[in-house]
């Protein structure tokens, strides 16, 4: 690593003084090609570099734009039907036109709003403790465990609370536990957000706190946190975005329904991702595709509406400099 | 412009819709003596209110769809999920109570099977009997996408020979012997089965086994044993072979018809029998009871050779428990399915792929609902 940094350095040096090198005055090192024109070899490694780096720009666009572009076209025009954001799915089968998703995107954002409550303030405490607190054993074990954590997939999490929750006290599948499946999942995603967040707050900060005599509780709640704010709202979205999403917990333990259900602890629960699971049992049938693409992109929308509305909180939040 | 035209067709259709059942349920009222557990009347003064849930063979869901909008139509308080998630999670859900009766492709086993006998999982979980009752037969059709071939003769034996992989191509002897006068193409063969455990992959082998023993050693299952390329549900099944010519697939009628795939006719031995909900009825009217009194798990002859008779059939089942430890529970189960074994359902069920109960079968199942609690 440094070896192939020290090469570089003298290459770097010796480029700004070829430019004020005359185009005769250059080393026979270089071919007789380049000597004639020493602009030519740089120009074309500059084209070079400038091509690959916007092939690799497009490249990587390419899904994303793809899957976008796909989703809006296919999907949009069950947007702007009458029933869409007011209806539900009730009695509409799979070769009905129509019906509605606010049955779902209302359960989505109930159950993904309740996994946050949960989460959220368990998340950043957590990291409070590791950043401000923690030192020795203890926090050691913790900072081990979450990072094991983050890498548990979703169907293990929801396996998990399935025995846990079903096979092993005996209570119903629902809303409530597919929402503690995605607090698992929530957990260390916004503990380590959280956490780098909290370490870029200046230490100076929290030191001149303490020299005006504020108690070290105080520092963490009006200083510290109140610094890194914005920075952990951002860490707090990316959270609900990562559960917006997730299906494996849903399908093992919250079956949709085509009904409006408020109730997060009995019954079946709808959500998007299992409706757009339920169509595409059907895709083959134009009325099912169309609501399998309205409800991807109803779900795309959400979880874009969502970064929008903590950028605003974030904006606002944030500390004025 | 487009968009409130289709929403505009969509109300006129749905309008329609209700204008026909209404007028359906009318015609009910003013014939005496016929159906009289329809749909409207029934339901109209036993609706329950709350959350009934079942889960179970993704072949009875478009029929069970149905039935739930035709009880719902008529109870708005009531709320009814089915989930199509394959006849073994059905049952195994059921068992663990997390559904209050399960659909199921295949009554529940009473032979052990990987050390566990369904039936008594069932009773014990339900605290009595566990009961099998057919509600909905849906032929299963032998679906294939050949360019340029519309009608296509098998039989139980070149049909067992194409799931296992032993004839391979379109254009084989065997297949040209059943079919002559039909160009055939040397297009590879492509066979799909359902990867998930499914009641219809259970009754297509079980008719193999019976019609061609010779040809077919696997076991019968849920769980495909044949050659080929493994697509979930249904649906996966029939798309993928649409989209892949030489493609062939078992899939239940209501699937094939939808994704509008040709379906081959099968030869018994007394001619080429096309698959209708009468030539698929004529095999159930042959099945016979194996269960006792009001458990109606029903053995259907699958090597049957009278003419007309199509012998690919499924019988779907509700399972259900004969005294819910819940009353409220069963009260709602006995309503539902009232409505579902009623006869108006049931015969506006053909128009969606599956055929009617023979009225023999009907008329116990209805007796048997009753006797639920």
């Amino acid at each position: 690593m440094s070896t192939a940094t020290d090469r570089r350095v003298p290459d770097d040096q010796v480029v700004p003084g070829e430019t004020s090198t005359p185009p005769g005055g250059r080393s026979g090192r270089e071919a007789l090609s380049e000597m004639s024109n020493p602009h030519r070899a740089r120009a074309v490694k500059d084209v070079v570099a400038k091509v690959v780096m916007w092939a690799a720009f497009f490249l990587a666009m390419v899904p994303l734009v793809w899957i976008l572009g796909t989703v809006v076209a296919k999907g949009f025009h069950m947007l702007t039907t009458a029933t869409w954001w007011t209806g539900n799915q009730r009695n509409i089968n799979s070769d009905d036109f129509g019906g509605g998703a606010r049955h779902a995107i209302e359960g989505t954002l109930q159950m993904v709003g309740f996994t946050a409550l949960i989460a959220v303030p368990i998340g950043i405490l957590t990291a409070v403790y590791l950043v401000e607190y923690g030192r020795g054993r203890l926090a050691k074990a913790i900072s081990f465990t979450v990072d094991i954590l983050s890498g548990v997939p979703s169907i293990v999490a929801a396996l998990f609370i399935y025995a846990v929750w079903v096979t092993a006290f005996g209570f119903s599948r629902s809303g409530f536990a597919a929402a503690l499946a995605l607090v698992l999942l929530m957990i260390p995603v916004i503990v380590r957000s959280t956490e780098e967040m909290l370490k870029l707050v200046p230490n100076e900060l929290r030191e001149a706190a303490y020299a005006l005599g504020v108690p070290k509780w105080a520092t963490v709640v009006k200083i510290v946190l109140r610094t890194a704010f914005s920075g952990i709202v951002t860490g707090v979205l990316l959270g609900i975005a990562r559960v917006m999403g997730e299906t494996a917990p849903l399908l093992i333990l919250a079956p949709y329904t085509k009904n409006f259900q408020r109730d997060l602890f009995n019954g079946n629960f709808p959500t998007l991702p299992m409706m757009i699971n339920q169509d595409r049992g059907d895709f083959a049938l134009a009325t099912a595709a169309e609501r399998m693409w309205g409800a991807a992109l109803t779900l795309i929308l959400l979880v874009l509406l969502l970064n929008v509305i903590g950028r605003v909180i974030a904006h606002f939040g944030a500390v004025k400099k | 412009m487009s968009v409130s035209r289709i929403s505009a067709l969509g109300a006129i259709a749905l309008s329609g819709a209700l204008a026909l059942s209404a007028c359906a349920s009318e015609n009910n009222g003013a014939t005496p003596g016929a159906g009289s557990t329809a749909a409207g009347s029934t339901a109209a003064g036993d609706c329950f209110s709350g959350d009934l849930k079942a889960e179970g063979s993704s072949a009875q869901k478009n029929a069970i769809d149905e039935a739930i909008k035709a009880y719902q139509t008529a109870c708005a308080d009531a709320n009814i999920d089915y989930q199509p998630t394959g006849s073994g999670a059905g049952i195994k859900q059921f068992i663990a109570k997390q559904v209050d009766f399960a659909g199921s492709d295949s009554a529940l086993k009473t032979e052990p099977k990987d050390g566990k006998i369904e039936a008594d999982d069932a009773k014990a979980s339900c605290g009595t009997e566990a009961w099998n009752l057919p509600m909905v037969t849906g032929p299963i059709a032998i679906a294939y996408n050949v360019k340029g071939v519309d009608k296509l003769v098998l039989n139980a034996e070149v049909a067992a020979k194409i799931f296992d992989g032993k004839i391979t191509t379109w254009n084989d002897p065997a297949i040209a012997a059943l079919n002559k006068g039909v160009t055939l193409p040397a297009t590879p063969i492509k066979v799909f089965f359902r990867s998930d455990e499914s009641g219809t992959t259970e009754n297509f082998t079980k008719y193999l086994k019976a019609a061609a023993p010779d040809a077919w050693s696997y076991e019968t299952g849920k769980k495909w044993t044949g050659k080929g390329e493994g697509k979930e549900k249904s649906a996966g099944v029939a798309t993928a072979t649409k989209g892949q010519d030489g493609g062939i697939t078992y899939v239940e009628l209501s699937y094939a018809q939808q994704n509008q795939l040709p379906m081959a006719q099968i030869d018994t031995g007394s001619g080429p029998v096309e698959l209708t909900a009468e030539s698929a009825g004529k095999t159930i009217a042959t099945a016979k009871q194996t269960g006792m009194g009001n458990n109606l798990a029903l053995k259907i002859d699958y090597a049957t050779k009278e003419a007309g008779a199509y012998p690919i059939v499924l019988v779907t089942y509700e399972i259900v428990c004969s005294k819910y430890a819940d009353a409220e529970t069963g009260k709602k189960v006995k309503s539902f399915l009232k409505t579902f074994a009623s006869d108006e359902v049931q015969k506006g069920l053909e128009a969606k792929g599956y055929a009617p109960l023979p009225t023999e079968v009907a008329t116990k199942v209805q007796a048997a609902v009753d006797a639920i609690s």
